[in-house]
């Protein structure tokens, strides 16, 4: 990118099954008069406002126009961005595309789902095509069903492992403030959880949330007369997956495929060959407690089927040396538009050291997340304290 | 703009009012193939990013960019999807060429507004509490545009309907088009009342159809095309959603967003600078209004410098020598069309609706009812 | 501001938007194959030789076009399983597939592309495993409407039992 941009604020908003004292433009609002806090800013210094929000799940065709004033688009320049579950991600990478231009200074960018309007199962089952398999669509519990599946019978797994990531990310989520989940659950709890889809429990997948993030990217000048704790953008990549193999939930394959391509393209552009050592901090977007396995592996954390080998271990926790979601990630909190954005203003609380409690204990310089989304797509996001870090 | 952004390339599908022999993925695959041969650029080298602009709710599918992955390269690579009218998306494309990420970039803009209920769709736009009970569409909320914009500036519906005559008349030189005629200011006066002030020929028809356009950064251009065109000056701005929020006879965000692209290109007077413009008119008025938006006349004259044969194929500024949307170009699309017959206008290559000697010209683009969102882009050969 | 006591009104709203979805050219051979023959067609990638099902124009891999038709066999193996216990909606329907139900991924011979359906065997982890052998049980001839409702389910091949491990 052509300038530096770093993110020189940011706010969320406590996120809940059920949000009746708020509609979209109020609750949307909470996170934007957060962020304009954060950065000690006012509305009027915002150059341009970008949504990520996917329709379909509030079915409201065009939510940036109903927003605006809950955005603080009204009178300014503005997009809408739709990309699935990593569309706060791909709102993140828009931001620093307008920023890096040169034409704009300042830029607001915002995720957000008020799911219980909607019905989530059959908007996902949506996701389907509608002329092959959208009729027996298993939604997204069906597709991590067989990701656990698959996982087990490839690497010796149990849903004991499972139940650990279900248990990490519920206890990081006790001490985050914002977080929906925050359950103070056991693995025997985890194990004993109603059964989804065999191997999929209901602790082991995602809630659906109501909420909000929101952030401001800035230029070099701007960031460093205006900020005392910028969080730099270093590199930013995507991939998209084609449209009816699902690769991700069959562990053993050997083609490239989306998680490892886009990790391989990031880890080029920063220069690095063991990212568990460069970054000292991970928020990835695990819908389901399988996929983080997964993550591990798809990133480099650890060498193929031996994901659930980190877990085991305890090397993922808040405390440990790879710590991965310290926030209770999105199996704690998911309001899919702002999930993903949800990522990188955790990691960057992380890297300014204000995550309060979930804090992670040690210098934070580096941080990783990924986004997920559409029929297996990511967006990662790498983030450093300093320009030289 | 410090550094320059060209547009390589433009393809179209004929539009029609229903393909039924092929499904979205498959028609956006049309005019991204044949972009891609005619500018002899392949995938997956020659491009860096993917963007396209579309809606879940008229494709009927979630997370609809799903559906053209595979056509436009997005597999293991760079694809975004906005949901805004397509004009947006070449601000969005040009922002991306600018920031140095990317220096070749592929944007489509597709619907199939005949698989699903127009009205419907346009419902599910208002507000779930306030407005959207009312049963209000795009063509009910135009009325009342249509009616305070005329109430306001003295505008007729045969000032309106001139606007159909001409572009209609256009589109009959342009092969894309699919609605076309030698009407008279009376035929539109009869035609079906729908919601007066607007009868049925005062509104863009149902289209089914796509369109594919790859901008560059001038290096790369330079290597790609001999006429590129260049990103001369883009801006958006948003207005109000409620209605009664908005001056409906106003053009609030558009004159922001127009003094934002100008400001850019370095246009002081687009009345002097500007050869042609290509404005979505998804209602005949909103061709006026948007005149006057983009400073092509004064406010309240856009009926009368129509009705002076200014914006006619020989006029002084050919306003829509393409048909326009009244021609017949989906939701959505409207607005990468109107880039990309500005594109050929430019090249030289609008072959019977050429305009002769354009240098500089305007496109303009909008979402959401009565215009609330807009954009604006200027180009130049 | 809120209190206990406050009352918040909320509006229930059904959004129903109506759609006719254009299989295309290429899922309308699949599926006037599927309904008038019983066959299932899918695509080979010229270049790298993929079988993908469902058809479809592009090779997403290879960016080329596929042409080349090739018939499947009715007959392939389970790669992925799960038994759902949710009643999940079928939004083609609004109606919800009743649980428990076995829900599995068969790679059909020769094909590259795994295909998802409804497996019709009891819903006990001992009835059914990764690698079992099935085949596609199709509607009769008469009831055939082209689309993939037609394909009611896999069922697993006779004469088979779980590998002990």
């Amino acid at each position: 990118m052509k300038r530096n941009v770093a993110i020189i604020g940011g706010g969320q908003t406590y996120h809940a099954a059920r949000r009746h004292d708020v509609d979209e433009p109020e609750m949307v609002n909470e996170a934007v008069r957060a962020a304009l806090k954060d950065a000690r800013m006012t509305i009027d210094e915002i150059d341009l406002v970008i949504l990520g929000n996917m329709e379909f799940f509030e079915g409201t065709h065009m939510t940036d126009c109903w927003l605006v004033h809950g955005m603080g688009a009204y009178g300014k320049q503005g997009l809408k961005i739709t990309t699935g579950g990593t569309v706060g991600a791909t709102a993140v990478c828009a931001a620093a595309h307008h920023v890096a231009s040169g034409l704009f200074d300042k830029v607001l960018c915002i995720g957000f789902e008020k799911q219980e309007e909607g019905d989530t199962g059959a908007i996902l089952s949506g996701v389907a095509n509608p002329l092959w398999g959208r009729s027996m669509a298993g939604a997204a519990v069906g597709y991590f069903a067989m990701m656990g599946s698959s996982y087990m019978a490839a690497w010796g797994a149990k849903e004991e492992h499972s139940a650990m990531v279900a248990v990490k990310a519920r206890q990081n989520a006790r001490r985050n403030k914002y977080a929906h989940l925050k359950l103070d659950i056991t693995i025997e709890d985890a194990l004993n959880s109603r059964m989804l889809a065999w191997p999929i429990r209901m602790l082991d997948m995602c809630p659906a949330s109501n909420g909000a993030c929101a952030m401001i990217l800035a230029d070099e000048k701007t960031a460093k007369s205006r900020s005392k704790k910028p969080v730099w953008i270093r590199a930013t990549d995507t991939a998209h997956n084609e449209q009816f193999e699902l690769d991700w939930r069959d562990v053993k394959t050997n083609r490239l495929i989306f998680s490892r391509a886009c990790a391989g393209r990031l880890y080029r552009k920063l220069g690095i060959t063991d990212p568990a050592k460069y970054f000292d901090v991970f928020e990835v977007y695990e819908p389901a407690t399988w996929a983080e396995l997964i993550w591990y592996e798809d990133l480099g954390l650890c060498g193929p089927g031996e994901g659930f080998r980190l877990i085991e271990q305890g090397r993922t926790n808040i405390d440990g040396p790879i710590p991965v979601n310290p926030s209770g990630g999105v199996l704690s909190t998911n309001c899919i538009g702002a999930s993903a954005m949800l990522r990188v203003w955790e990691a960057a609380l992380q890297i300014r050291g204000d995550a309060g409690e979930h804090q992670v204990p040690k210098d934070v310089r580096r941080a990783l997340t990924t986004g997920y989304g559409g029929t297996n797509w990511t967006v990662m996001t790498a983030l450093s304290k300093t320009l030289d870090d | 703009m410090t550094e320059r952004v060209a547009i390589v390339g433009v393809a179209q599908t004929r539009f029609a009012p229903k393909r039924p022999d092929v499904n979205y993925g498959e028609m956006a695959y049309e005019v991204i193939s044949r972009v891609l041969q005619d500018t002899g650029l392949a995938l997956p080298d020659d491009i860096d990013n993917a963007i396209s602009c579309s809606h879940d709710i008229w494709d009927g599918q979630t997370i609809s960019d799903i559906g053209i992955t595979d056509v436009i390269g997005g597999h293991l690579r760079a694809e975004e999807k906005m949901a805004m009218d397509g004009s947006t998306a070449v601000f969005y494309g040009a922002v991306g060429i600018l920031s140095g990420e990317y220096s070749c970039s592929l944007l489509m803009a597709h619907t199939k507004m005949s698989q699903t209920n127009r009205n419907i769709v346009n419902n599910v736009a208002f507000d779930p509490i306030y407005t959207r009970m009312l049963g209000f569409d795009y063509t009910s909320a135009a009325a009342l545009q249509a009616r305070r914009y005329m109430y306001k500036y003295g505008i007729t519906r045969e000032d309106a309907a001139r606007v159909v005559v001409k572009n209609l008349a256009n589109a009959k030189r342009n092969p894309f088009a699919w609605q076309s005629g030698d009407l008279t200011v009376a035929d539109v006066l009869s035609s079906p009342a729908v919601a007066p002030p607007l009868h049925k020929l005062d509104i863009a028809p149902d289209t089914d159809g796509a369109v594919a356009l790859i901008l560059a950064s001038e290096e790369r251009a330079r290597k790609i095309t001999d006429k590129p065109v260049w990103i001369l000056g883009i801006g958006t701005c948003y207005d109000a959603h409620y209605l009664g929020d908005r001056d409906l006879s106003g053009v609030f965000a558009l004159e922001k967003a127009a003094a934002r692209a100008y400001a850019m290109a370095g246009i002081k007077n687009p009345r002097r600078s500007v050869d042609l413009a290509e404005v979505s008119d998804d209602f005949s008025y909103q061709e006026l209004l948007w005149l006057e938006g983009l400073g092509f006349c004064d406010r309240g004259e856009g009926g009368r410098y129509t009705a002076s044969g200014a914006t006619a194929l020989g006029g002084k500024l050919p306003v829509n020598p393409s048909g326009g949307v009244l021609s017949g170009v989906p939701a959505n699309v409207a607005g990468l069309n109107r880039v990309a017959e500005a594109v050929l206008q430019l090249r030289g290559e609008a072959g019977d609706r050429q305009v002769r000697g354009a240098n500089i010209a305007v496109a303009q683009g909008h979402s959401g009812f009565c215009g609330q969102h807009q954009c604006v882009v200027v180009l130049g050969n | 501001m809120a209190t206990k006591d406050k009352e918040w009104i909320s509006i229930p709203m059904t959004v129903d938007v109506p759609y006719r979805f254009a299989a295309g050219s290429y899922m309308t051979k699949c599926l006037t194959e599927l309904r008038d023959s019983g066959k299932i067609y899918a695509v080979e990638c010229p270049k790298c030789k993929r079988v993908q099902l469902p058809p479809r124009v592009v090779c997403a891999e290879c960016h080329v076009k596929n042409e080349r038709w090739v018939e499947l066999p009715h007959e392939g193996t389970l790669v992925g399983f799960t038994i759902m216990y949710l009643p999940l909606t079928d939004p083609t329907t609004g109606k919800p597939h009743e649980p428990p139900f076995v829900y599995g991924s068969v790679r059909l011979d020769g094909a590259t592309s795994v295909l998802d359906h409804m497996v019709e065997v009891e819903p006990d982890m001992d009835k059914v495993w990764v690698g079992m052998r099935c085949r596609l049980v199709l509607r009769p001839k008469d009831e055939r409407i082209g689309d993939l409702s037609d394909i009611r389910y896999f069922e697993p091949l006779p004469g088979q039992k779980k590998p002990q491990s």
